[in-house]
């Protein structure tokens, strides 16, 4: 806008507030519509820090905002900085985490509606639920920044740890409450088995892709228990101390080994 | 604590094949480029450096330390910035939260701090007014510098990019190759690249790797000088030529492994130095296996 | 003028996640809303907040500016009610004109006379509780309940002010055309 301006006089005034109300409403007025006296009010401004404020609003704008899942981790009592690590990892983009449950949900109705074959297929998949989890949570086609992420110094091991142990705080007890729903006499039957899995896939890992490994569990368990369960009709031979106590053996081994080549997360195989 | 990289005799294998045989480097702080054709085992070489691979012969020291005991490799990798061939960003990311995601993993534990380093580098690759653009929205040669900016962040010792200007325009190549030799001042960056310009413009020394074996470990002016008195313009292919091609301005450039008179020589580049490296030099050794 | 983008190309540009754009923008315009938003509110604080919530709202809305008149004009909407909001939470008392205003210089008068004719002098001449409602409600243009939350005085305190205002107003402007 060219032609008329306002004096500094007039602008000084309005800055100091010593003007009146009419001409400081004619002075905002006019720099409604002119760039180049905004432009002089600009330099007077004492009333605010605007770098601070500026600073505020970049933060604002360009750091990402921490996910619920991210805050519920500092609560838990996770430093700042870790609890944004372990937090972003895929599982938690919420879509597999969606069709892991309305899977265990399923199941679990199928179970609460009393047939046999729905509780046979909750044990069947109530197990394989947080190894799944817990493959797609660091898998390499999850996570696509893999290669810079290899040679960071943070631990690896430290962080597979936090965001395993962070996806079945969510998944046991997802599992466990759906199993409550379940019939029969030990909703927790499959928590043994669910256990030895996941330790099974952290120690595959150290070979193979995580899903993949996932994938193998999940196909070798569910042959099992079809075997099992067209031979007997009660569920309940998966309660045996016997089967229990071999799951606890085969956690206790997985994890063993998965500690005894971590030095393998953090190094490539690739074929060529 | 040295500030250098060493390799002897080292060697790497992917079951029946051979990528890397029997080198033998020192590098120095400067940029050292890093020369071959696809398979050559450049990207191999790299990932050795980078730790990101164990050698399966031989011996490699970075920064005076080995990274085959587990305590020293984590003493590396804080000193160690990679940029590999391809980087994949996990979905929805802005450019600010990638780079800080490796920051934290980087040990950057103070937000402050960190925030403020993330901004550095995504202002040294020309990025700072796209920091909250989503990386799936932007152009191959954006990205290529959001992946460049995480391997600049805390202005490691040691650089090692594996073709760091793919993909990424001419005007934006200059600002990198600024930043670049900046970096160099003070630290070792190695560079892996199939343009000869790049290398021409940046580097003082180049490694030319053909089937995972050094061809060529020296001076850039050198190498060039290797090319003089072999490269001739002519109006025509000339047939005694081991490489012709026909240049923009209708002529053919002719290289030649034998200098030759009477004809119209040029000022020999990089590329046709290089050029003459690869197709003149014989097989050194028909035993050996051929690297994918 | 050439050389540098408009307000409207800013705002285009920071649709597109242009950070050098938006600060730019935050250039422009922070400086003159800030002084005009504590020239309703005492507390700098909830001014500096609000001035940080209207940038974060431009970023988040670029588009919501519909082409119609001023940059300004819209940055300025979006600051008033921001700060509306802001005083909401906190109990803060707004500034409201203390002086009555001096008698204003003789060439600031042909202007005024200009822009407002006798109305200037005549709201020299209200309350300055009147002054602060008319400039909400009329200038502003802030309803009754905005009114409310920036004066810090209930709704009904607002439309009392409001009337008795207007009708000094008009008893006043008769009185001088008179």
């Amino acid at each position: 806008m060219t032609g008329w301006h306002l004096d500094d006089g007039t602008l000084r005034r309005y800055v100091g507030r010593t003007d009146s109300l009419a001409e400081g409403t004619s002075v905002e007025q006019h720099l409604l519509s002119c760039e180049q006296c905004r432009a002089r009010v600009n330099p007077a401004v004492d009333v605010i820090d605007l770098a601070a404020v500026w600073a505020r609003t970049r933060d604002a704008v360009e750091v990402p905002r921490p996910s619920v899942f991210e805050r519920l981790l500092r609560v838990a009592g996770l430093p700042a900085h870790e609890a944004r690590l372990v937090a972003v990892a895929s599982a938690f983009r919420g879509v597999w985490l969606v069709g892991v449950a309305a899977v265990l949900a399923f199941a679990a109705l199928a179970a609460a509606v009393g047939h046999a074959r729905g509780l046979w297929f909750f044990l069947a998949v109530a197990p394989l639920a947080p190894c799944l989890v817990v493959a797609f949570s660091y898998d390499r086609r999850m996570d696509p920044a893999l290669e810079p992420e290899m040679v960071t110094p943070y631990p690896a091991l430290r962080l597979i740890l936090l965001r395993t142990i962070a996806v079945l705080a969510l998944a046991l007890p997802a599992v466990l409450l759906l199993g409550l729903v379940v019939p029969g006499d030990a909703p927790f039957a499959w928590l043994l088995p669910a256990i030895g899995f996941v330790a099974v896939v952290l120690a595959a890992s150290t070979w193979v892709s995580p899903l993949n490994a996932a994938m193998a569990v999940s196909a070798a368990w569910l042959t099992t228990v079809w075997l099992v369960a067209t031979r007997s009709a009660s569920p309940a031979a998966v309660l045996q101390a016997r089967i229990q106590v071999a799951f606890l053996v085969l956690a206790a081994a997985s994890f063993g080994i998965f500690l005894a080549r971590r030095r393998h997360l953090r190094q490539l195989r690739p074929w060529r | 604590m040295t500030a250098s990289i060493s390799l002897r005799g080292v060697g790497r294998t992917f079951g029946a094949t051979r990528a890397l045989a029997d080198v033998d480097l020192d590098l120095e702080p400067g940029v050292i480029g890093l020369l071959g054709p696809n398979g050559a085992g450049k990207t191999t070489l790299l990932r050795l450096l980078a730790t990101a691979l164990p050698p399966s012969q031989g011996q490699v020291r970075v920064l005076g330390r080995d990274p085959e005991a587990p305590a020293e490799r984590t003493d590396i990798r804080r000193r160690l910035g990679y940029l590999p061939q391809e980087v994949g960003f996990p979905r929805g990311f802005t450019a600010f939260a990638f780079v800080d995601y490796i920051a934290l993993l980087k040990e950057w534990t103070q937000p402050a701090a960190r925030h403020a380093e993330v901004r550095r580098v995504l202002d040294q690759v020309g990025l700072s007014n796209l920091v909250t653009k989503r990386i799936r929205a932007m152009s191959g040669g954006q990205r290529r510098r959001v992946a460049l900016a995480q391997a600049l962040l805390g202005s490691p010792p040691v650089l090692i990019l594996d073709e760091p200007t793919s993909g990424v325009d001419p005007e934006q190549r200059v600002t990198l190759r600024t930043v670049l030799a900046e970096i160099a001042r003070t630290s070792i960056v190695v560079l892996s690249t199939h343009q000869t310009d790049d290398v021409a413009a940046l580097c003082e020394r180049v490694i030319v790797l053909d089937q995972g074996r050094v061809r060529y470990d020296g001076q850039v002016t050198e190498l060039v000088r290797q090319a003089a008195g072999r490269v001739w313009l002519a109006d025509q292919p000339d047939p005694a030529a081991t490489v012709s091609w026909r240049t923009g301005t209708g002529r053919y450039r002719n290289v030649a492994a034998h200098a030759r008179d009477g004809v119209e020589h040029v000022e020999p580049s990089l590329e046709d130095a290089y050029l003459l490296l690869r197709r003149g030099s014989p097989e050194n050794d028909p035993a050996k296996e051929v690297a994918s | 003028m050439d050389s540098r983008p408009g307000d409207e190309t800013l705002l285009l540009a920071v649709a597109g996640r242009d950070m050098g754009a938006f600060r730019t923008l935050y250039e422009r315009h922070a400086g003159w809303l800030a002084i005009r938003l504590a020239r309703r509110c005492n507390d700098r604080d909830l001014v500096a907040d609000a001035v940080q919530d209207t940038f974060i709202a431009v970023w988040q809305r670029p588009q919501g500016f519909r082409g119609d008149g001023d940059v300004a004009a819209w940055l300025w909407g979006i600051a008033i009610r921001r700060l509306v909001s802001r005083m909401r939470t906190r109990g803060s008392v707004a500034a409201v004109f203390e002086k009555g205003g001096a008698a204003p210089a003789a060439e600031d008068q042909v202007l005024l006379s200009v822009e407002y004719g006798d109305i200037g002098q005549a709201l020299a001449r209200l309350s300055p509780e009147m002054r602060a409602v008319i400039q909400a409600v009329v200038l502003d243009g802030l309803t009754a309940r905005e009114a409310a939350q920036l004066l810090h005085v209930p709704v009904s305190s607002v439309k009392t002010r409001l009337y008795r205002a207007k009708a000094r107003l008009r008893a006043v402007l008769a009185e001088g055309s008179s």
